[in-house]
């Protein structure tokens, strides 16, 4: 199993797509703050920010592009051509006559990108924490831990949604665009909690309860709660998402 | 005209373009709906709910403009085939975009009309279909110059929802006047930004296609 995940942590770092997704997460959000800071400032003096215990914690939302990507290439790349001159040749049959055991690889595929997930938004979440502290300390009170370790299974449980979507789609533009666009400002989710309550249970806006403390959600969710329901949307669709790679044809 | 042909109907048989559009216009229907509800109960969701629905799904025109770039270069690679029996790259790239502009053309009018004129808003109608359909261009160039449909989506949809509205967001930016999607929500500010970074996304592909090897 070791080297199973070993291989699988080196395909996935292999993939330049993956950098792209490893490099934009851990410097969006570390960067927005840095980049903000004069406004934000200027919006604690003035008196228009009052609230500042999300301060930080609300800006890592930025780097979820990161485990997005990360969540989707892992299979993607299975599914596209080696080469353009053998069509129909792709990365997934060699790796399925090196483990013909298709849960233990998708077990393995899993554990990989869940390593690489958690040590980026941990990288990440310190980082950002750090020069939130550094630049507004007198104002921002320092996150409870609890706290961060809920931002870090965020990232976790995003990144392993888009891998189960992508998982069901077998092609990566699909989950991108879902869950790009719903990454935006005014995201998607956010506009659907507006025409209905129910919206707040989606795996997106539950999940930023885990750590988030705002006001602005229709419902009141605890943090444990929101957790396992996010938790429950990740798990139903991984196990969709294996079944069908258990019985498809590749 | 042999090739024009030749290139709506590469355009009209793709399956997965077909598939977009339909997803593209479903989600503006259902945005439609979710933005008309809230304003019969008397909580606007924020923006012109005219234009607003198109800010999300002009996402689907950028993977539209992708996937139609894009399906030249994957399995088999077909750009083979395509420049043997036109070889001249700079004309043939000129009728790519002409065709993809007259296949998006019909698309993005009732994409627009969808939005637009339940919110009574039928005066922004021209100005978004030409908007989307410049989009749709612009999405065919990057991937052009990518050749790979997953990373073209995400430069681009990176761009268009996470650094765009960051850099609008920031007060006092003049960022929105430079941005290629400003006009999405905003047509007369942004309408000349749209067209420039369009007409130079093209000019770049035409070149590197013209200089590189397929």
């Amino acid at each position: 199993m070791v080297s199973l995940v070993r291989a699988e942590l080196r395909k996935l770092l292999g993939l330049p797509t993956a950098w792209v997704g490893l490099v934009l997460g851990t410097l969006m959000a570390p960067a927005v703050v840095l980049l903000n800071a004069p406004y934000t400032r200027r919006a604690i003096t003035a008196g228009t920010l009052t609230d500042t215990s999300d301060l930080g914690l609300r800006d890592l939302g930025i780097g979820l592009i990161g485990p997005m990507v990360l969540g989707v290439v892992v299979v993607s790349s299975e599914y596209t051509s080696t080469s353009q001159n053998a069509p129909g040749a792709r990365q997934l049959t060699a790796t399925l006559t090196a483990v013909p055991d298709r849960l233990r690889l998708l077990l393995a595929k899993t554990t990989a990108l869940v390593l690489i997930v958690a040590a980026q938004a941990a990288v990440t979440a310190a980082a950002t924490l750090t020069l939130t502290q550094v630049l507004h300390g007198e104002h921002a009170p320092v996150p409870a831990p609890a706290r961060v370790a809920a931002a870090i299974l965020y990232w976790t449980l995003t990144a392993l949604l888009a891998y189960a979507i992508t998982l069901i789609t077998r092609n990566g533009i699909v989950p991108l665009a879902l869950l790009i666009i719903n990454s935006t400002v005014v995201s998607v989710s956010f506009l659907l909690s507006k025409v209905t309550d129910l919206a707040a249970y989606l795996p997106d806006i539950v999940g930023t309860r885990m750590f988030i403390r705002g006001t602005d959600f229709p419902v009141e969710i605890a943090p444990v709660t929101a957790g396992l329901v996010m938790t429950a949307w990740v798990a139903v669709l991984l196990a969709v998402g294996a079944v069908l790679f258990h019985r498809r044809d590749v | 005209m042999n090739t024009a042909r030749a290139e709506l109907r590469k355009l009209l048989t793709l399956p997965s373009l077909r598939l977009t559009a339909l997803l593209t216009w479903t989600a503006t229907l259902l945005l439609t709906y979710a933005y008309a509800a809230a304003e019969s109960r008397g909580e606007p969701l924020g923006d012109a709910a005219a234009l607003a629905p198109l800010g999300y799904t002009q996402a689907g025109f950028l993977v539209l403009g992708v996937l139609a770039a894009a399906s030249e270069y994957q399995d088999g690679g077909q750009i083979h085939t395509t420049l043997l029996a036109m070889p001249r790259r700079l004309p043939l790239q000129a009728v790519k975009a002409l065709a993809l502009g007259a296949v998006t053309l019909p698309v993005a009018a009732a994409t627009a009309a969808t939005s637009t004129l339940p919110a009574n808003g039928a005066t922004w109608m021209p100005a978004a279909t030409a908007y989307l359909t410049l989009t749709t261009l612009l999405g065919a160039a990057v991937a052009g110059v990518v050749r790979r449909a997953v990373p073209a989506v995400i430069l681009l949809l990176g761009m268009y929802f996470i650094a765009g509205p960051l850099l609008r967001a920031r007060p006092g930016s003049i960022a929105a006047a430079y941005l290629p999607d400003t006009a999405a929500l905003n047509p007369s500010r942004g309408a000349a930004a749209t067209i420039i970074w369009t007409l130079s996304a093209l000019t770049l592909a035409a070149l590197t296609f013209h200089r590189r090897d397929a």
